[in-house]
């Protein structure tokens, strides 16, 4: 997307803007920063665990560890999808927690303004307001920001928001 | 900075560069190696001390050796400056010199003061591995140990600190020493252990063979994989390549393995001079043996069943060995005995802790048992001998009389028994009552990769360890109505006239199960005392697994030790056998009646009853029949008058007492058969051959009749109430085997 030569006016404009990796989990658009997207596995098929909280869509095997993924149509409390979603790695910015979000589809990499973002709306339900960063006013509609920190598994299980999804066994 | 750092030097210009100098540098490299140097000297200081006392006769070659130790040491202080260390050094370094030109005798006394010296030396250590100085109150701490050890070399009036103190009075104090010195000295023996414990954990000394070998096979694997990228999937030598890296593979990892293999001989170093102290604070004589310390163990496993082992040796020598005068009156000698054993069984390695002490009196146990509530009278009554060893093992129980200061801190065998558990491993206690106690720690050879049993149920793979697998029992689906039986809501199957509570997997999980299918599988599991039948839909391969660790979200659930990554790609969770036994509601049960139950096989053998000459039942051990063929009459041939078959590229003699082979040619029927078992010994496969037989008629459990009930060549048996002929046509030493098989 970004063209490599730059004068001080694409500095100036790096810093206003921000280049989103998007993705698509039921009708919704949502973005993340690209710099906390580790690698992005394509559609993988997760081996579910029992018993796990109903955001965790499974475990996946990522570079000789076993990477736990976050289902995000399970945070939406949107049904589960027949087929298998797209896997990002995301990591934590200590790198000590490293997961994958699982979602409908990946999309491209789109730089945005920053002066386009608009804080979450004042009606937005608590699980929502909650997982959500504001919105992008795009051309094509919204992009709803995520903030990875929020997505941590655990940092999901202490909220104890998602622990009954609406898909997953109860414990 | 400089300015005030000149002042300060010219005020004390020695001492305080001494003190701040290591303190500022903190602990470089080269103290790191000399402290780590001076360890390994000492800890074969401490062995050849405690050898000393048992074998006087080498006292030249020990002596020597512990010399060279505490002179190393002394010589690299000296170099470093750590005048504190040097000097203590060097009060040892002088008494050991007095010994080994054999101006001073060994005595108890003496070497009590060594390891004192050793003790000091050890402190002195960790000291400076702590903090980076040795401390700054070089003279008070130690005077008093170099002027005992000045004492033992028969010097004692000329150091000016013995001068304040009259000889009486040291003395005296010496008899004061020698009485709490060894609770003291084992208080130091296990700061000394936890903090070396914590340096050895982040370093292994490995043979730089094994490390090169490593790299080798690095290289290799470097090269097969350029090969492979070059040649592509579609190339004729693909197999060759694939059959390379798997062998490669399975060289790195026997090699990685093998690097952190540690002598359990490591471990058992500890042991001489504990066992010295404890037998002193308890009023025992305690000799140590040891054998296999060469056997090889994960390092991390070494570190789990250090404390475990730690306590079985403290246990055999308070409580197994008796004092001198009760060991004489049982007629035993008045040394007690502890034996340290270790080596591999089976895929495991075995650590034996044994002593030839009183044993465990049952009654006491079960005593106890009562006491505590652990047990009802009634029940107590109905114990048998394992069952009440196996109460020693429940929380909560010591049969020691008196709380002392070794033992009867409220850990017991429980704990022993859980950190064994803990990294997959058992616990088995023998006990004969006046002739000792054996104590048996079983653990697996490594942590990282284990030996596996792959389940599918509700469409998903699990692992189940081998550790925990009994047995596994088919259950097809026509029977499934008829073997699962109910207690109240709970399902239970008879195991062998045994109730053994079933788990079905795929409800526990919450999982879908699966429709109908043609039956069902039941993994017999037992941990930590529990043993249950966990139903599962499918077995698929037993597989060696890497175990990899589960994110803190899916170990909160407590039903999955980890995940592995199977050799399809796909990825199993490894199911926690004792987590899913509590889950389900599963108690432990401290009975072993399967053991017994294989005993009273034992004395009734199995036989194969068939039948030979017309009306006579005949029988032969099921141990030594190999098959059972039905041959067309027309491949038997004859050679010098007697039958032989042509079995599998050898040549079988038959033997036909019931003259089965007559009846056939006088009916010249070329469609016939003939029934031929195909039997051997076990043990030497050389001596097969063949027996024609009429009919085989039941394979069933029968008890030998006494030797006069049988005559001449045969032996008689019962089975099923019908006399039979024991068949009797192998060697001697076979049919001796038979008779004591039966």
């Amino acid at each position: 997307m970004k063209i490599v030569g730059q004068d001080a006016e694409q500095m100036h404009e790096e810093a206003e803007s921000a280049s989103l990796c998007s993705m698509f989990a039921g009708e919704e658009s949502f973005g993340i920063d690209t710099a906390k997207i580790r690698e992005v596995l394509g559609r993988r098929e997760l081996e579910r665990v029992p018993m796990a909280p109903a955001f965790v869509a499974g475990v996946v095997p990522y570079r000789g560890d076993v990477l736990t993924t976050v289902s995000f149509r399970a945070l939406l409390g949107l049904p589960e999808n027949t087929e298998a979603g797209c896997v990002l790695v995301l990591d934590d910015d200590g790198g000590h927690e490293r997961f994958g979000l699982v979602v409908d589809a990946v999309g491209g990499v789109v730089t945005v303004q920053r002066k386009m973002l608009e804080a979450n709306p004042c009606t937005l339900d608590a699980k929502c307001k909650w997982l959500f960063d504001g919105a992008y006013k795009m051309e094509s509609g919204l992009m709803v920001q995520l903030d990875p920190q929020k997505l941590r598994p655990s940092r999901l299980a202490e909220t104890g928001m998602f622990r009954q999804g609406g898909t997953g066994e109860s414990l | 900075m400089r300015l005030p750092g000149a002042v300060v030097a010219d005020k004390s210009p020695r001492a305080n560069a001494l003190s701040v100098v290591p303190d500022k540098r903190d602990v470089d490299d080269l103290t790191q190696e000399f402290i780590a140097e001076s360890q390994d000297g000492l800890d074969r200081m401490e062995r050849c001390l405690t050898e000393l006392e048992t074998r006087p006769q080498d006292s030249q070659l020990l002596v020597a050796e512990i010399f060279r130790a505490v002179h190393t040491i002394k010589g690299t202080t000296g170099f470093l400056g750590f005048n504190r260390l040097e000097k203590l050094a060097h009060a040892g370094e002088h008494l050991l010199g007095s010994l080994r030109e054999g101006r001073l005798a060994v005595t108890e006394e003496l070497i009590s003061g060594l390891l004192r010296l050793l003790d000091g030396l050890r402190a002195i250590l960790i000291l400076i591995e702590e903090t980076g100085g040795e401390g700054t109150r070089a003279s008070d701490e130690d005077s008093e140990l170099i002027a005992e050890l000045a004492e033992l070399n028969g010097e004692a009036p000329k150091t000016p600190l013995s001068e304040k103190s009259t000889p009486v009075v040291s003395i005296k104090a010496k008899e004061e020493i020698a009485q709490p010195a060894p609770t003291e000295a084992t208080s130091t023996v296990n700061s000394t252990q936890g903090s070396g414990s914590a340096s050895g954990d982040k370093t292994l000394r490995i043979d730089v063979e094994v490390l090169n070998r490593m790299m080798n096979l690095v290289g290799e694997l470097v090269l097969t994989r350029n090969q492979m990228l070059q040649s592509g999937v579609e190339a004729t030598n693909f197999p060759e390549l694939a059959r390379r890296l798997d062998s490669v593979t399975a060289d790195l990892r026997e090699t990685v393995m093998q690097a952190r293999m540690q002598p359990v001989g490591n471990l058992f170093g500890k042991f001489p001079r504990m066992v010295r102290d404890l037998a002193r604070t308890c009023g025992r004589d305690v000799r140590i043996e040891f054998s296999g310390q060469e056997t090889g163990l994960d390092k991390s496993l070494l570190e789990a069943i250090k404390d475990p082992l730690t306590h079985a040796v403290r246990n055999a020598v308070d409580h197994g060995i008796e004092s001198p005068a009760d060991r004489v009156l049982a007629g035993k000698p008045a040394e007690g005995c502890l034996r340290l054993r270790a080596f591999h069984q089976s895929g495991s390695v075995v650590i034996e802790v044994a002593d030839d002490g009183a044993g465990i009196a049952l009654e006491r146990v079960l005593a106890k048992a009562i006491e505590r509530g652990l047990v009802t009278p009634e029940q107590a009554k109905e114990m048998t001998e394992r069952e009440a060893l196996q109460l020693i093992f429940l929380p909560g129980f010591s049969t020691a009389a008196a709380v002392t200061t070794v033992s009867g801190r409220g850990v017991g065998m429980d704990v022993v028994r859980a950190n064994v558990e803990k990294v997959g491993g058992s616990v088995e206690l023998e006990s004969k009552v006046g002739l000792g106690t054996t104590l048996r720690l079983r653990v697996p050879l490594t942590l990282a990769i284990v030996p596996a049993l792959v389940v599918r149920s509700g469409g998903q793979s699990f692992a189940l360890p081998q550790t925990a697998l009994v047995e596994l029992v088919y259950i097809p689906a026509r029977d499934a109505a008829q073997v699962v039986e109910r207690v109240g809501a709970s399902e239970v199957y008879r195991l062998r006239e045994r109730l053994l509570p079933m788990i079905w997997l795929d409800r526990l999980l919450g999982l879908k199960s699966k429709a109908e299918s043609h039956g069902f599988y039941m993994a017999v599991l037992e941990a930590e005392g529990c043993r249950y039948g966990l139903v599962v839909d499918d077995l698929l391969a037993p597989e060696e697994i890497v175990v990899k660790p589960l994110s803190a979200v899916l170990r909160e659930i407590g039903l999955f030790s980890g995940a592995t990554v199977l050799g399809n790609g796909t990825l199993a969770l490894i199911l926690d056998i004792a987590a899913t036994a509590a889950r389900a509601g599963v108690k432990p049960v401290m009975d072993e009646q399967e053991e017994q139950a294989v005993e009273v096989r034992q004395d009734e053998a199995s036989f194969l009853v068939f039948e030979d000459r017309a009306r006579e039942r005949t029988a032969l051990p099921l141990g030594v029949v190999e098959r059972i063929e039905s041959v067309p009459f027309s491949r038997i041939e004859y050679a010098n008058g007697r039958a032989l078959l042509q079995y599998r590229g050898e040549l079988l003699q038959l033997r036909d007492d019931g003259r089965v082979l007559d009846e056939f040619e006088t009916l010249q029927d070329e469609e016939a058969s003939a029934t031929i078992l195909i039997c051997g010994d076990p043990q030497t496969t050389s001596s097969r051959m063949g027996i024609v037989v009429r009919k085989v008629l039941d394979v069933s459990d029968g008890t030998l009749l006494e030797k006069e009930a049988a005559n001449g060549e045969m032996d008689l048996a019962l089975v099923k109430e019908r006399l039979t002929t024991i068949f009797r046509g192998f060697g001697a030493t076979a049919g001796k085997r038979w008779r004591e098989v039966a």
